[in-house]
Order: structure tokens, then C-alpha cells, then sequence
């Protein structure tokens, strides 16, 4: 029997049981369906957030006071060993770093003209919009002012503007902000939230204004941007001794975007293979499913199996036919529920545009594999039992 | 027929099918147990969780310094504003009708030393309510002095980490450490407790509110927390605090406040859709072994059509063999969602002896939805094939001149 022949055989023994086969791929490819959307959905969410991580630039380092493990909330606490504007100024002049924002944050209310709102206010340098990816709707950012005495100008986010001045003139007005008069020197264009603060919702002001405005010592959070082509852990070796060389140990935590990306990965990867092993168990039943329309189909067509031995196939032959119909009949179950996925990863981009959902080749390929796979275990135990069959009683067991 | 007459006649053969039973059960069980499993983790987590919240205390409201009035955002974390939040307005809080206990909080981090030994961790300073109302035990000594509500004191409580840290297995009480250049003496060593909503109280040092100004050089708090005496008057409350606070701030209300049951409410919201979205997923799998039920019926059906000839024959009206097949199916899927039911069951119990702290639990209702899932997705099934067996010509069928199902 030359492989031609084998393959022309099973597929009219699958054609023979049409909606036998039919039901039976149909199952498997519900199951395939329900892995690769999974696996989408958890790739394109990975995508996503890590997008909006790495859309402030990758060669990017975090410095907060304290050095405990308390992740991200360093900042927001007291300290006794402050991290000062001069550190800042400090780090700047180290070799291979390109900008630095200190940061302070909090929130105030802020007024004009008989109207006032409370709002998130930024103390930043003067290159945060850059580093940031803020761009300007009008004016302009915060001028490079001697960071210890800035000029007190302030930059508005949209929402902030539009409930304070409306469509009105904006540049060139006065805001108060606490007890001090700022002058507006630009508006940002919207952006949107980040990590729950609302950036649009921010009055951006002189990082050193800022600092008297809520009467602290330390900064929260001291960004550094370094040149591409340094590694992060040399920059951050540079940065950790400039830093104990000025207050005499290591009373700081540096976080480099690398790091923040890479537990990040980690965790959403783990979230995708979570999603892809939920739908693993209806492939599982799929395949179950082969198993026991393959094991109907040998007694049905013990017949055949006599004859085809009469006429002189092997054991081995007969054990390759089946474990062939029961991988044809896997394939072809996770084809078409390749087709499914696609078509409805087709309507997702048309429903959700914000989220991109990709099926990806090598997830095609899993597919494909795992199916065979399926189809392979799934068909041993029929095959073997098929090849087993005694001709001469498989001949007379007549219906 | 009696109903114990059709009985016998399907459990005979789903028993001449051994095989063809078995793995439809498997399939039915194997659908039924992962959705059994699935919700009890995601249950488990929304269980884990409002334990943490009530471990907090029954009616706890929390002030933060700052506001904004961005709708839908986050409240503002990092509590920073131009006008402190002082323990003077605590002190003022403490006096509404409403509040049983108040403990404000100044939180920093910094460096605790004792000998050669030193470690940065977070500092609280506040006052001795603070232990009541988080529910905090003390394993040794006691607690900070009643004094230190309103004075500042070189005493120092310690988080079971911290002691074993700086002193290891031996006393800890009476002996002075330093803060930062400060010293302070252990008058106590909190119970070991794990992670309680992000803060690591097992590593932590916990002082007199005003010794944590002095340290700090700072009078705002960081958080006050607020123990209601009933749970009712929290709308009432939480307007007298903004009240209070408007005449002691120049008629600003610049503080947020969050009450426990609307960060357990989110909470629960979220982690009770993902429950039944992972159970609604696992769910496919018994869509795929209803599709499975209705093919291996249809097999059934061509290869017993002798049979049913037969039985019509003897005068079994239509509905009676409808009625037949859809027992048999009826029959398999409910003992599969039960041995399923069964098998979850079993894989939580064994979860729950390997993971004794987290309350792995499956809920009753994802067990029903389940199997009524699985039974309705069999009926449903099996409803074609079990017409097309009512449907057939007895003599033809008797003949066995049908033909099988193409």
C-alpha cells in the first residue's frame, strides 16, 4: 500500500461517517478555539501593558529614598535621610546620563478667578514632558531655570484647564496654588491615566516650588534618563556610588526600567499560560472525544480490518491506517478551529481597537503540533486494538 | 414500562458499553471537577482577602491628607498636600460622637540599629489605639504607653522580623536601639502575622506619634484610621469629619476618605467576575462533551435500531423511546457531574492540606451551574438523536435496513 493509497483510504473512511467525523472535529476545534483565543487575549494584554511601561523610553532609572522593600511606596513615606535637589544636580554631571527629573508629588487645590479645584500637583525638572512623552497643546514647558530658585510658571494638564478657564485666553494667566501665585506658561495635550493618577488632572510646577509648596525635604523620586549603549547596571553602579560617596551609605533604592519590565513580563506571561492552560482542558475533552469515536469506529469496521488483512496488509499497516485517521481527524479539528479563532480575532479588532489581538505563527504551529499529538495518543489504543484483530474472526463478524 | 423498568434497561447498556461509559464519564466528570476547582481558587481569593479586610477591624474609615476631584481615578496615595494633616485635627476627629477609637499614623522609613546590626525598615509613629484597631496581639511586653498619646517617649515596639533581625532568639525587652541618632528602649514584640494589605508588620518598629515628628522633622500624618461605633452611622461620619475638618482648614475639606466597605466592595467585584469568567471557560469543556454525547448517541442509535424496532413492535409508543434515549444521557451526565462534584471536592480538600492559608472554597452555586450545565448540554445533545430513534419505521428498523448514521 503506497502512502497515496493509505492517505485516499482514510480519507474515505472519514468521508464514509460524514457528520461522525464532522461532530467529532467539531469538538477538537471548539477546544483549539478555546487555547489559541486564550493565549491571544493574554499576549495581547501583555502587549498592552507593557506598551504603556515602555512608552517613557526603556533606558530609563528610578531612584526613591529609604532602602526597603516596601515596593513603590518608598517614595510616599518620611525618611530621615533625605534625597535632595543637589543629589539630583549631582547625578546629572555623572558620565553617560542624558537627563534627570526629580519629582514631588502631591495634591492641592488650585485656583483662579473666583473658581478652584483640587487636583494632582507634579514638581518636576524641567525636562519631564520629554522623558514623560507630554506634549504641549499650547506654550510651553517649564523653562531651564537654576532648579534650586525657579521662576514660579506652571504648565496645566487638559482636564485641569478646561474646568478652570474653559475655552478662555490661558496663557499668561495667574493660578494660585496653596498660597502662591503661578503663571501659566502652557497647556499639555491630553494623556490620559497612568497607573491611576490622571495626568491631565495635574498642575506641573518648578520641582524646587514644589517641594516648599509641600513642605518637604526629600523628593520622592528622582528619574534618571541614561544614553543608549550603557548597560543598566553599569549606570546604576555609577549612580549607587556617586549617591553613598555624597551621604556615606546606601540609603536609597534604585529600580531600572529593566527590571519594573522584566517581573512585569514574568507576570503576564505566567497570566497567558494560566489563560492558554483554562482552555487546555476543552482540548482535552476534545481529544477524549477522538478516543472514543475511534474506538467505535475498529469494532464497527472489524469487516474491513479482516479483509484488509485477507488481502495482506500488515499488523503494522492496519495500526497505521487508524492512528492516520484519528491524526487526520485531530488536524482537521484544529484547522478549523484556527479558522474560528481568526475570524474571531478579525471581529475583536473591529469591536476593541485599543487591544490588538494577533494569532502568532508559532502559536499556529503549537497548535498544529499539539493537535497531532492528540490525534496520536488518542488513536494508539483503537489502532492497537484494530491491529490485534484476528483476520479470520474479523472476517466473519458479519453485521 | 415502569420507571424502574427503564432504568434497569439503560443502566444495562451503559454497562455493555463499558468502555464507551467509562470515557464519556470522564469527559462529563473532567469538565464538571475543573470548573469545581477553578471557582474555589478564584473563590478562595475573594475569601482571602475580605479575611485580610476584617482582620483590619469591623468599621474601619481611613483619612488620607489631599484630594482631588478627578472623577473615577484613584484616591491620592501618596498624601501630600500644602496643609498637613496634623495630629491636632486627629485629636479634634477623636471628639465626634461617632468614633470609638482613632490612631493616627506618621509612616517613614528609616535606619534601625542595635549593636553592629542594622536595618532600614518602615517606621510608624502613633498612638496606643493603633493596636486595637488593627487588631495587632503582642507576643511580649506590651504595648506603647498610654502616655504616648500625646507625649513623645524613647519607646519602641518591634515586629516578630525585626526582633529576630536585630536580636535573634534573645530578649529584646528593656534594651535601647537606635533610630536614625535617636534611642529608643523595647517595651514589646508584636505577634508573628503575615503581610496584612501590603504592609510587612512582621518588619516594622512602631513609636510614639510625637517621637515620630521629632524623628522626622514633620507634624503631617500620613493616614488616620477611624473606628466607628456602629457601622450604620458611617454616611453621618464621614460628613461630621469633613465638617470638622472645614473649620479646623480654612474652610477647605482637603482630605479623602476611604471606608473599608468600598475597597472590600471593589475587591469583590473584581475578583467575583474573574471567578465566573475562569468558570464560564472551563465551562467549554462541557459544550465539547455535549457535542461528543450527541455523536456516540447517534452511533447508538443506528447500531441499536434492531432494538428499538423491537420495542416498538411490542407497542412502545414514540415518546417512550425518546424518553429512553434521553434517560441514558440523563443518567450519564448526572453521574458524571456527581463523580465530577466529587472529584473537585477531592482536589481542593488535597489544595487545602498543601496551602493550609489560603481558604480554597468551591462555592455552591458554581457546583449547581455546573452540573445543571452539564445534564442541560446533554438533554440538549441528545434531544436529535433520541427523535431520530423515536422517528424510525419499526420494520425497517427491525430489518436493520436503516443503514448507519452518515
Amino acid at each position: 500500500m503506497s502512502p497515496v493509497d493509505s492517505g485516499r483510504w482514510v480519507w474515505r473512511a472519514l468521508l464514509a461517517q460524514r457528520l461522525r467525523s464532522l461532530l467529532t472535529l467539531l469538538g477538537m476545534a471548539i477546544g483549539i478555539s478555546a487555547v489559541s483565543l486564550m493565549s491571544a487575549l493574554g499576549e495581547g494584554v501583555r502587549q498592552y501593558v507593557l506598551e504603556e511601561f515602555t512608552q517613557f523610553g526603556s533606558h530609563l532609572l528610578a531612584i526613591t529614598p529609604g532602602k526597603t522593600e516596601t515596593f513603590g511606596i518608598g517614595g510616599m513615606l518620611n525618611t530621615i535621610r533625605p534625597l535632595s535637589l543637589a543629589d539630583a544636580q549631582s547625578l546629572g554631571r555623572l558620565n553617560g546620563i542624558e537627563q534627570v527629573i526629580p519629582v514631588v508629588f502631591g495634591t492641592a487645590a488650585i485656583k483662579h478667578a473666583g473658581l478652584s479645584r483640587h487636583s494632582n500637583v507634579a514638581g518636576v525638572g524641567p525636562d519631564a514632558h520629554s522623558v514623560w512623552q507630554l506634549t504641549l497643546a499650547q506654550g510651553r514647558f517649564l523653562p531651564h531655570d537654576d532648579l534650586e530658585s525657579a521662576r514660579p510658571f506652571a504648565v496645566l494638564g487638559s482636564t485641569l484647564k478646561q474646568e478652570l478657564f474653559g475655552d478662555g485666553q490661558v496663557l499668561g494667566e495667574t493660578v494660585h496654588i496653596g498660597s502662591v501665585r503661578f503663571v501659566v506658561i502652557g497647556v499639555l495635550a491630553p494623556k490620559g491615566q497612568f497607573l491611576g493618577t490622571d495626568l491631565d488632572d495635574s498642575a506641573y510646577i518648578p520641582v524646587s516650588r514644589g517641594l516648599r509648596l509641600f513642605n518637604r525635604e526629600s523628593l520622592m523620586e528622582i528619574d534618571v534618563v541614561y544614553r543608549p549603549g550603557i548597560s543598566a547596571e553599569l549606570i546604576s553602579h555609577r549612580v549607587k556610588q556617586r549617591l553613598i560617596a555624597r551621604h556615606g551609605l546606601e540609603d536609597f533604592t534604585l529600580i531600572t526600567q529593566d527590571e519594573v519590565l522584566k517581573s512585569l513580563d514574568q507576570i503576564l506571561q505566567m497570566l497567558k499560560y494560566a489563560g492558554g492552560s483554562l482552555g487546555f482542558i476543552s482540548l482535552l475533552v476534545g481529544g477524549v472525544g477522538i478516543l472514543s469515536i475511534m474506538l467505535i469506529t475498529t469494532t464497527e469496521r472489524a469487516n474491513e480490518i479482516g479483509l484488509l488483512r485477507a488481502l495482506g496488509c500488515s499488523a503494522g499497516q492496519v495500526r497505521n491506517l487508524f492512528l492516520g485517521e484519528a491524526i487526520v481527524l485531530a488536524l482537521a479539528g484544529c484547522v478549523l478551529g484556527l479558522i474560528i479563532t481568526a475570524s474571531l480575532l478579525l471581529l475583536s479588532r473591529w469591536l476593541l481597537p485599543g487591544l490588538p489581538l494577533t494569532l502568532a505563527p508559532h502559536m499556529v504551529f503549537l497548535a498544529l503540533s499539539v493537535s497531532a499529538l492528540i490525534g496520536l495518543l488518542a488513536g494508539v489504543k483503537p489502532a492497537t486494538a484494530a491491529a490485534a484483530m484476528n483476520p479470520i474472526e474479523a472476517l466473519r463478524q458479519l453485521e | 414500562m415502569t420507571l424502574i423498568d427503564q432504568l434497569r434497561f439503560n443502566t444495562q447498556v451503559l454497562a455493555r458499553q463499558r468502555w464507551r461509559t467509562a470515557l464519556l464519564l470522564l469527559t462529563i466528570s473532567l469538565g464538571v471537577a475543573s470548573v469545581v476547582v477553578l471557582t474555589s481558587v478564584g473563590e478562595g481569593a475573594r475569601r482571602y482577602i475580605a479575611g485580610e479586610f476584617s482582620a483590619l477591624g469591623q468599621q474601619i474609615l481611613i483619612v488620607l491628607p489631599g484630594k482631588t476631584e478627578t472623577s473615577g481615578a484613584a484616591p491620592p496615595l501618596y498624601g501630600t498636600s500644602p496643609r498637613d494633616l496634623t495630629l491636632e485635627d486627629a485629636n479634634a476627629l477623636a471628639r465626634l460622637s461617632t468614633i470609638a477609637r482613632i490612631a493616627p499614623i506618621i509612616a517613614g522609613t528609616a535606619r534601625v540599629s542595635h549593636g553592629s546590626v542594622a536595618r532600614e525598615v518602615v517606621t510608624l509613629g502613633t498612638t496606643p489605639d493603633f493596636f486595637p484597631v488593627r487588631n495587632l496581639r503582642i507576643d511580649l511586653g506590651q504595648p506603647l504607653p498610654s502616655s504616648a498619646v500625646d507625649t513623645a517617649s524613647p519607646t519602641l515596639v518591634l515586629g516578630a522580623k525585626l526582633k529576630q533581625e536585630l536580636f535573634g532568639n534573645s530578649n529584646p525587652l528593656n534594651q535601647w536601639l537606635r533610630i536614625g541618632e535617636r534611642r529608643f528602649r523595647v517595651v514589646g514584640v508584636l505577634e508573628e502575622r503575615g503581610e496584612s494589605l501590603g504592609l510587612d508588620m512582621r518588619d516594622m518598629a512602631i513609636i510614639p506619634i510625637r517621637s515620630a515628628e521629632q524623628l522626622f522633622n514633620s507634624a503631617g500624618l500620613f493616614r488616620i484610621l477611624l473606628e466607628l461605633k456602629q457601622i450604620d452611622q458611617l454616611e453621618l461620619t464621614k460628613r461630621q469629619i469633613l465638617n470638622s475638618i472645614r473649620l479646623r482648614h480654612d474652610g477647605e475639606d482637603d482630605v479623602t476618605l476611604i471606608s473599608q466597605d468600598s475597597m472590600l466592595n471593589s475587591f469583590d467585584n473584581v475578583l467575583s467576575t474573574l471567578t465566573a469568567s475562569v468558570g464560564a471557560i472551563a465551562a467549554i469543556s462541557l459544550l465539547v462533551a455535549g457535542i461528543l454525547i450527541m455523536n456516540i448517541s447517534l452511533i447508538s442509535v443506528s447500531q441499536r435500531q434492531r432494538e428499538i424496532g423491537l420495542l416498538k413492535a411490542l407497542g412502545a409508543p414514540a415518546s417512550r423511546v425518546r424518553a429512553l434515549f434521553l434517560h441514558e444521557s440523563l443518567l450519564l451526565t448526572g453521574a458524571g457531574s456527581l463523580l465530577g462534584i466529587a472529584a473537585g471536592e477531592l482536589a481542593v480538600a488535597l489544595a487545602l492540606q498543601l496551602l493550609p492559608n489560603f481558604p480554597f472554597y468551591a462555592p455552591l452555586w458554581a457546583e449547581l451551574a455546573a452540573m445543571l450545565i452539564a445534564v442541560g448540554s446533554g438533554l440538549l445533545f441528545s434531544w436529535w438523536p433520541a427523535n431520530r430513534a423515536a422517528g424510525l419505521d419499526p420494520v425497517l428498523a427491525m430489518r436493520g435496513a436503516i443503514g448507519g448514521h452518515q
